[in-house]
């Protein structure tokens, strides 16, 4: 059921609420991206930003509240359904499939994608080459297309993992610390890449990221978690200039938010 | 022409020609080895490929021989009718014990198909009026043209050699990728939209398939069938020769079944008492030795060319 008020945003969170025992991890989230945001959501360890990754990706199950994609509930979708209706994601913990190469894996998403995966008697070889090797084009791993992806080096297996998921043709991806591991430079040519194409494919990406320089860089609004609910919301500049998120989040004045 | 197309040249040629030289023991051999090696490559499509170990694939096989068994003597089927019918009943079972298999993951994953392979022994063992019970089905035997260890060779050279271009297809088809993709990362493969208990199951019911094809030919072979087809025992017999031949690759079951079946003839020739032994020194032999099974021999990299871990 699309309810046409809700229609353009991409995804919208109401009153979201998980436990773990005692711990309300996520504690009555309210969150409303637009459709084109590029959205990023900070918070300190433990603010809750995993755990509300994972219970809008379908991850892990919820305890109440609602979530919508393009304003469509979609709450208790198994992941494959989540795929299926344009929600892509990454993870913190690089997740690829480590004994094919990095063109199968593309690939795989690809066939995927198409439906074709039931498919027995076709060789899968030479379907989907030319798109697969377009996308790790655009993820500038075209020269490891034939390694297993296991061994490439970090880096490009976060790069990968970003090429499996457009494949899907997303419409909403959620990249839950896409420069996890990496080295300064690298993080930055990673999110201009994020964000490049993310303006390019007119995609909607929320994503996570400890290192704030990167965030108020490519970030178009920021959403601050603290003990699981949002403290804080706005374009980066209101949000540096917000007095509890100077307290909360940084714990201390402002180191990091120059 | 690449490496493994003539090496596969010369082993067609050579199934072809061996029955024409070798004596008839060894041409029952062959059989054998053949029965086995497609029953090996049926369960590799999960183990190798699918990443899942069942401990009960003997039930798919014993199913395809009981099923082929029953019709041809019982319902009066010709062979080949019959023959068609056994992969059937086998993947039927499969989706019906697969379908709560694939449930689980790794040991308790192994542990229910165990328990349904149990199971389809149990009630081979005690349903006597059917299935003869512990005497099984006698004079099982295929029509005239085929009773000559040769024709029959033959005959079952045809019926593998096709189930294993079948099974070689699927492991490289979309359903192939998207298999490997849930065996390497099953979080990652629902994430790229796949369903994957469904892809499972039906991996599980392929392997069944096939797994039926080799009981119904091994089932006129021998003439006769016994619950001990069903036992716990011939299920570790795949998982045997997928380690000895090697799992990462589909040929590694064909490598497996021709060594297991030669050990076992050499060694039940001289000291039958100890082939268990023997075969138990072999295992660990290959698994410390040779990880990749007997094709990691052929592969560039072997024990002592293997580069330093990484």
């Amino acid at each position: 059921m699309v309810d046409p008020a809700r229609g353009a945003l991409a995804l919208q969170t109401v009153a979201l609420r998980k436990h773990f025992g005692g711990v309300q991890a996520v504690n009555g989230v309210n969150l409303a991206v637009p459709a084109g945001d590029l959205r990023a959501i900070i918070g300190p360890n433990g603010a809750g930003k995993t755990t509300l990754f994972n219970l809008i990706t379908g991850d892990l199950p919820h305890d109440s509240g609602q979530i919508y994609v393009r304003g469509e509930e979609v709450s208790g979708l198994a992941p494959q359904d989540l795929c299926r209706r344009g929600l892509g994601r990454t993870f913190q913990v690089t997740s690829i499939f480590r004994r094919l190469t990095a063109l199968e894996n593309v690939q795989t998403a690809l066939l995927t994608h198409h439906r074709r995966h039931y498919d027995i008697l076709r060789p899968a070889r030479r379907l989907y080459r030319d798109a697969a090797m377009s996308l790790l084009e655009r993820v500038g791993l075209a020269g490891q297309a034939g390694k297993p992806s296991g061994i490439l080096s970090h880096g490009d297996q976060r790069r990968l993992e970003l090429a499996i998921a457009l494949a899907s043709e997303p419409h909403l991806l959620m990249l839950d610390e896409p420069t996890a591991g990496m080295a300064s430079a690298e993080r930055h040519e990673v999110m201009a890449l994020v964000a490049g194409i993310a303006r390019e494919s007119a995609l909607t990406i929320v994503f996570t990221e400890h290192d704030m320089d990167v965030v108020f860089a490519v970030a178009q609004r920021i959403t601050v978690l603290h003990q699981g609910a949002v403290i804080a919301e706005g374009a980066p500049l209101e949000v540096r200039a917000n007095a509890e998120v100077q307290r909360v989040y940084l714990g201390h004045e402002k180191p990091g938010l120059r | 022409m690449d490496r493994r197309t003539v090496a596969g040249g010369i082993a067609f040629a050579a199934a072809l020609v061996l029955p024409l030289v070798l004596p008839t023991f060894f041409i029952v051999l062959l059989i054998e080895i053949a029965v086995v090696a497609l029953f090996a490559t049926a369960f590799n499509l999960l183990m190798g490929f699918g990443g899942m170990v069942s401990f009960g694939h003997a039930a798919y096989f014993a199913l395809g021989a009981y099923a082929a068994a029953l019709l041809a003597k019982k319902a009066g089927w010709p062979m080949l009718a019959a023959l068609g019918a056994a992969p059937v009943v086998a993947a039927l079972g499969a989706l019906l014990f697969g379908f709560f298999i694939v449930r689980l993951t790794q040991t308790y994953f192994a542990m229910l198909s165990l328990a349904f392979g149990q199971i389809v022994y149990t009630i081979i063992f005690k349903w006597t009026g059917l299935t003869g019970g512990d005497n099984g089905l006698l004079n099982v035997w295929p029509p005239e043209a085929l009773r000559t260890p040769a024709a029959y060779y033959y005959f079952t050279l045809a019926v593998v050699g096709t189930s294993l271009l079948a099974l070689h297809a699927i492991v490289n088809s979309p359903f192939g990728y998207a298999l490997k993709a849930i065996r390497e990362n099953p979080r990652r493969a629902r994430f790229i939209g796949v369903n994957v208990r469904r892809h499972q199951l039906y991996a599980f019911v392929l392997s069944g398939f096939f797994s039926g094809v080799a009981g119904g030919v091994f089932a006129f072979h021998n003439g006769s069938v016994f619950p001990d087809f069903a036992f716990f025992n011939k299920s570790f017999e795949p998982l045997v020769v997928v380690l000895l031949g090697g799992v990462q690759s589909f040929y590694g079951p064909l490598a497996g079944s021709l060594g297991f079946k030669l050990l076992e003839w050499l060694i039940s020739k001289w000291a039958p008492i100890y082939w268990p032994l023997f075969l138990g020194a072999v295992i660990i032999a290959v698994i410390l030795l040779l990880p990749q099974g007997f094709v990691g021999l052929l592969e560039r990299r072997t024990w002592w060319t293997r580069p330093a871990a990484r």
